[in-house]
């Protein structure tokens, strides 16, 4: 079905529909989609995936259920199981969770960050059935664990979520994405983070073969901030992890590191892309991939310094392993750079398993299985010592030891 | 008056580092400069050659018959001032003959003489670097690039002796060096030594000092000098630290 | 630097863009525009077999229904292609002279005035010049020669007239016609370039080079060269570039195609310094040049070494198609853009055979509001089993007006390939500036001093006489913007 016949079949059902700036924000994009025709080739961030399954979609509202939970289990630490994108309200001194908000659509359609031609952010602004905003209170110190799930098969969800971490508090935010039923997830995360703030968020993606996830993580860093993103993808259905982070004022900090580990047929798209718009900023940006079978992977990388954005520092590194001749992968890491105080860098490698390694393990006694597991590991070895929650370490190890069976 | 400093006071970044500091040198004399760590020594010398970090707060330094603020840093240089640094910058692809020559040809156009053409350069840059144990391969290099710390400092002295300058700075030149690289370089510069230039020599050991005899040796801490003397205060300093002079 | 250089950079800096002299010649244009009429008047003028006539035609219906690329990160106006001459030669060049006494001594001043001697007792020892003057070859030197050893070295024309067997094969073999829209345009309207041919197991004794110049006012140079390295065989050839002073922007789309069978080695050096607009902006040439090397046979190698500092718009990606086993592509590039010119400029590695190695060493400097950008492919295919690329990008910001862009793309699809990606930007030093100029060097010889050695890993790659002109212009490029 078309995309224009399909939002008007269901426009009453999406949210926000009858906001005026919202409807012509919408017929914007809409002819964004009629006059682009999902041009392939120009749209780079489109390689390896068949689009027709993405825009192909039944839409379905689901009537939100209220089986949300949300538990103050102890002091500062809140688990909260989000069923098809929704959450309850809550509230209490600490944290406030409403439903998104018209205001919350407005406020973001106005960024230009994430260029008008993300056709998947697009599809979520139009479609948007679900989404929830959670506002960190100022000066506090909080924990937040959210577990994902969609409860029908041929489901697609399109969530928004915002959050808001007020000055000086810090927020520790774990989300778990692991559905094994044939559904869609497009979810776009807001998150702006105010003065002297932090976020650690790590994203755990561990989905069935037919379920597609596309996340798309927005942060906003004022002064004296940091993000600190870390994805792991485990998943063995589709992931699209595009994600910005916009360094608005002085001394802040953006990190966005991943590591993917694919196998069969399964195909995984990733984008970091940091844009420097003041000074004295830093952000790194680090992923690292392990294909094994006929999977592929994309990563594109960029570091944006504005002419204002004197003193930065960026630094990006790519890396790829390809267990098979059949895997593939692409990086571009991208640097862009207005000012002239600056010192970025980016490094890329990508090749198979280094056979000295493999060769001076087996003169060791090790079988050659063994060596290449082994090795495996020691490649994404720094970005698992550096989880330092100790439950979560455990749980990214069993998943790691999982996909390392499956190395012949 | 060769070198006269007047009543100096620095800072960089609102940090108070050089303070109402008073030196003189005439010409034909050795002044060692003694202090522990952050007493400003290094400052000093930047200072002097024209490093642009640095605000000047008050006093004159006069160099020459010049207010030496008038001049920037290549002017300076060009005047007969040479930097020996503490820690010698790696300019990658840049060889050191062509460097150091048109380096040598800056001045002599100052200075109103002949430039040096490229063949008696060349000849004058070996026998140098022979004279200071110096292999004629490391001149193939690029200016400090993947040299040790002696080799480094050796290449300084290497410059210093070609540029053949009025008022030698030398800023922990002993600093990274084993016992024979010291002889090597502090024989190099008691080669250079006449009547007619100066040298203020940075230090914080005396070691140094039993190589190249001072005429004066002078007492920095805390951005100003507390004490000059002859080479008796450098022994008095081995001896007891610089504990009783803060 | 010596005090040699020194001296040219005082003298040079007295007179900017010393090439900026227009010669006054009466030259023979068709009507401005292109159609197919402006197409049969370039193929009649130069006396072409009909086959290349029709080859001509076919490019241009091609072009016709194209779009210019849009994936470099310029901006410039559109270009009218209705508004260019596409031939343009000086009148009475319909036979070509025998000997230098037939050249007008106009001519003659205007290559001692670029510093090009062109009567053979002043050639620089061991350099063959193949002179193009707008659209027609001069004179060719050495020619006697290189003949004895079985070299082809002559104009593309001549070529097309003499060796027509060798054209039929080779040219558009690595660049078709179809391949974007500024190929078709060239292979549909190109008047003049050089042509080599290395006969099988003969190692080229000397450098060849060309001197290209665009003179005559709104003409575009749609040069098309083509060097075929056969077996064994090793050649190495210098291009150089200038053109004069002129207010409007002209157009340069030229091709190069080279190729090299098996054994065979082709370095190909370029240092371009076309008129690259005033302090505003105003003028300078529109660079758009495709140039790709194809290794067809086993352990060939093609070598790009490129000094860019002319040139108002370059977009350029000289590349190399590794298609014999063992084979080795190199690129070795310096970019230098000041005031308000625009680079868009890299390569393309794709590799095809076993074992088949290349090399990226690209320097980027941004002086004044200039736009400086690396764009690069490295692609390993399903049978390049083994294949290695190292690729090291640097770029140089001075002054905080410009920009320094580096945008590799990296494809990989066999697990045995390696592929090694580094890149760096950063302001320059100012320690070592600080450094040398407490031993006396101005800040202006300071910088320039530190930018070549920054440039050095890729001018060390040029053949001796080009290095030290490379040397200079990289100097003269950075003039006024420092300080």
């Amino acid at each position: 079905m078309n995309i224009q016949d399909n939002y008007l079949k269901n426009k009453k059902n999406i949210f926000f529909s009858e906001n005026k700036d919202i409807q012509t924000h919408r017929e914007k994009l809409i002819n964004i989609f009629e006059n682009d025709r999902f041009d392939k080739k120009n749209n780079e961030s489109l390689k390896n995936i068949n689009l027709k399954n993405f825009i192909d979609f039944n839409y379905k509202y689901l009537i939100p259920e209220e089986t949300s939970v949300i538990n103050n289990n102890h002091e500062n630490s809140y688990s909260i199981v989000s069923v098809n994108g929704q959450c309850s309200s809550f509230k209490d001194d600490k944290i406030e969770i409403t439903k998104i908000l018209d205001e919350d659509y407005n406020d973001f359609s106005k960024n230009d960050t994430i260029e008008n031609n993300d056709h998947f952010v697009n599809l979520n602004s139009l479609f948007l059935n679900s989404g929830f905003k959670i506002v960190i209170k100022k000066n506090n110190n909080i924990k937040i664990r959210i577990s994902n799930i969609i409860t029908d098969d041929d489901l697609t969800i399109f969530q928004k979520n915002n959050y808001i971490c007020e000055d000086g508090s810090s927020l520790n935010l774990i989300e778990e994405y692991e559905n094994k039923n044939n559904s869609t997830s497009n979810i776009l995360n807001v998150i702006k983070l105010e003065k002297n703030s932090q976020i650690n968020h790590f994203l755990i993606q561990d989905n069935s073969p037919n379920h597609n996830l596309i996340i798309t993580t927005h942060s906003s860093c004022k002064k004296d901030s940091t993000y600190i993103q870390k994805v792991y993808n485990f998943s063995e259905g589709y992931v699209r992890n595009f994600h910005y982070s916009e360094l608005i004022e002085a001394n802040s900090e953006a990190d966005l590191q991943g590591i993917f580990f694919l196998k069969d047929n399964n195909t995984s798209n990733n984008k970091t892309f940091v844009k420097h718009l003041a000074e004295d900023c830093k952000s790194n940006q680090v992923y690292k991939g392990i294909l094994k079978d006929r999977s592929k992977a994309t990563y594109f990388s960029n570091t944006h310094v504005d002419q204002v954005a004197q003193k930065t520092e960026g630094y990006q590194l790519s890396k790829g392993i390809l267990l098979s001749d059949n895997a593939s992968y692409f990086s571009k890491p991208e640097l862009k750079i207005y000012a002239d105080d600056v010192k970025c860098s980016h490094g890329s490698t990508i090749g198979p398993i280094d056979e000295n390694a493999i060769f001076y393990l087996r003169s060791r006694g090790m079988s050659k299985i063994a060596a290449t597991k082994i090795l495996i590991s020691s490649f994404i070895n720094e970005e698992l010592n550096s989880i330092d929650n100790e439950q979560m370490s455990e749980i990214i190890q069993k998943k790691l030891v999982r996909y390392l069976s499956k190395v012949k | 008056m060769f070198l006269e400093i007047k009543d100096l006071s620095v800072k960089i970044e609102n940090k108070n580092i050089l303070k109402s500091l008073n030196l003189n040198i005439n010409k034909g004399e050795v002044h060692a400069i003694m202090g522990p760590n952050g007493s400003g020594k290094s400052t000093l010398a930047n200072v002097l050659a024209g490093k642009e970090d640095y605000e000047i707060l008050n006093g004159r330094i006069n160099f020459k018959d010049n207010n030496l603020f008038d001049l920037n840093i290549e002017e300076r240089a060009q005047e007969g001032m040479f930097l020996a640094f503490q820690y010698p910058v790696e300019i990658p692809g840049v060889n050191i003959t062509p460097f150091l020559h048109s380096a040598i040809n800056s001045k002599r156009k100052r200075m109103s003489e002949e430039e040096i053409d490229n063949l008696s350069f060349a000849k004058l840059l070996k026998s140098k670097a022979s004279d200071l144990g110096i292999n004629i391969d490391m001149l193939k290099r690029s200016v400090n690039t993947g040299f040790s710390g002696g080799e480094k400092k050796r290449y300084e002295i290497l410059q210093m002796s070609i540029l053949n300058p009025d008022l030698a700075i030398l800023d922990e030149t002993d600093s990274g060096l084993d016992i024979d690289a010291l002889k090597i370089v502090t024989d190099g510069v008691n080669k250079l030594k006449t009547k007619d230039n100066s040298f203020l020599i940075i230090t914080h050991y005396q070691k140094l000092l039993d190589y190249i005899k001072p005429d004066y040796v002078h007492v920095m801490v805390n951005g100003s000098i507390v004490k000059s003397g002859g080479y008796e205060i450098a022994a008095e300093i081995e001896k007891d630290g610089f504990q009783k002079f803060q | 630097m010596n005090s040699e250089t020194l001296n040219t950079l005082n003298s040079y800096s007295k007179n900017k863009y010393k090439y900026g002299f227009v010669t006054e010649i009466d030259d023979e244009k068709p009507k401005k525009g292109l159609n197919e009429d402006t197409i049969k008047f370039i193929s009649l003028k130069k006396n072409e077999p009909e086959w290349m006539l029709d080859w001509r035609l076919k490019a241009y219906s091609k072009w016709k229904k194209m779009k210019e690329p849009k994936w470099a990160n310029l901006s410039f106006p559109e270009i009218d292609y209705q508004d260019i001459y596409y031939y343009s030669a000086p009148k009475g060049f319909e036979k070509k002279p025998k000997d230098l006494s037939e050249v007008d001594p106009k001519l003659i001043e205007t290559y001692n005035k670029l510093g090009i001697p062109l009567e053979e007792q002043k050639v620089l020892a061991g350099v063959a010049v193949d002179v193009v003057f707008d659209s027609v070859s001069v004179a060719t030197t050495y020619k006697g020669e290189l003949e004895k050893l079985g070299i082809i070295f002559c104009s593309i024309g001549e070529a097309i007239q003499k060796h027509p067997d060798l054209i039929k094969k080779y040219l558009g073999s690595v660049i078709p016609p179809g391949d974007h829209s500024f190929s078709a345009l060239n292979s549909a309207v190109f008047t003049d370039g050089s042509f080599v041919y290395i006969p099988e197991s003969v190692k080229c004794p000397m450098e060849l080079s060309t001197y290209f110049r665009i003179n005559a006012e709104n003409t575009g140079q749609f040069e098309r060269t083509l060097i075929i390295a056969d077996k064994g065989s090793y050649v190495s050839y210098l291009e150089g570039c200038t053109a004069p002073k002129r207010d409007d922007n002209q157009l340069h789309a030229a091709n190069v195609e080279l190729i090299a069978l098996e054994d065979a080695e082709i370095k190909y050096s370029t240092v371009q310094n076309w008129y690259p607009g005033d302090e505003d902006g105003k003028g300078g040439i529109y660079n758009f040049v495709t140039k790709r090397g194809l290794c067809a046979g086993k352990n060939s190698k093609i070598s790009w070494t490129q000094v860019e500092t002319g040139s108002a718009i370059t977009w350029k990606y000289p590349s190399c198609i590794l298609k014999g086993d063992n084979s080795i592509g190199e690129f070795y590039s310096v970019a230098i853009t000041n005031n308000f010119q625009q680079a868009d400029t890299g390569t393309k590695m794709t590799h095809i055979g076993k074992n088949t190695k290349s090399k990226i060493i690209s320097k980027g400097i941004s002086l004044g509001k200039s736009q400086n950008t690396y764009r690069g492919e490295v692609s390993f295919l399903r049978k390049a089993d083994k294949a290695r690329n190292y690729t090291q990008c640097d770029s140089l910001l001075v002054g905080n007006q410009c920009g320094a862009h580096t945008v590799p793309y990296i494809d990989s699809k066999n697990n045995s390939a390696v592929i090694e990606h580094e890149a760096s930007t950063s302001k320059i030093n100012e320690d070592q500036l600080y450094y040398c100029r407490q031993r006396g060097l101005s800040h202006e010889e300071a910088v320039s001093l530190i930018v070549n050695g920054f440039c050095k890993q890729v001018l060390q790659e040029l053949p001796m006489e080009f290095a030290v002109e490379a040397q200079k212009l990289v100097s003269i490029s950075l003039e006024g913007s420092v300080g």
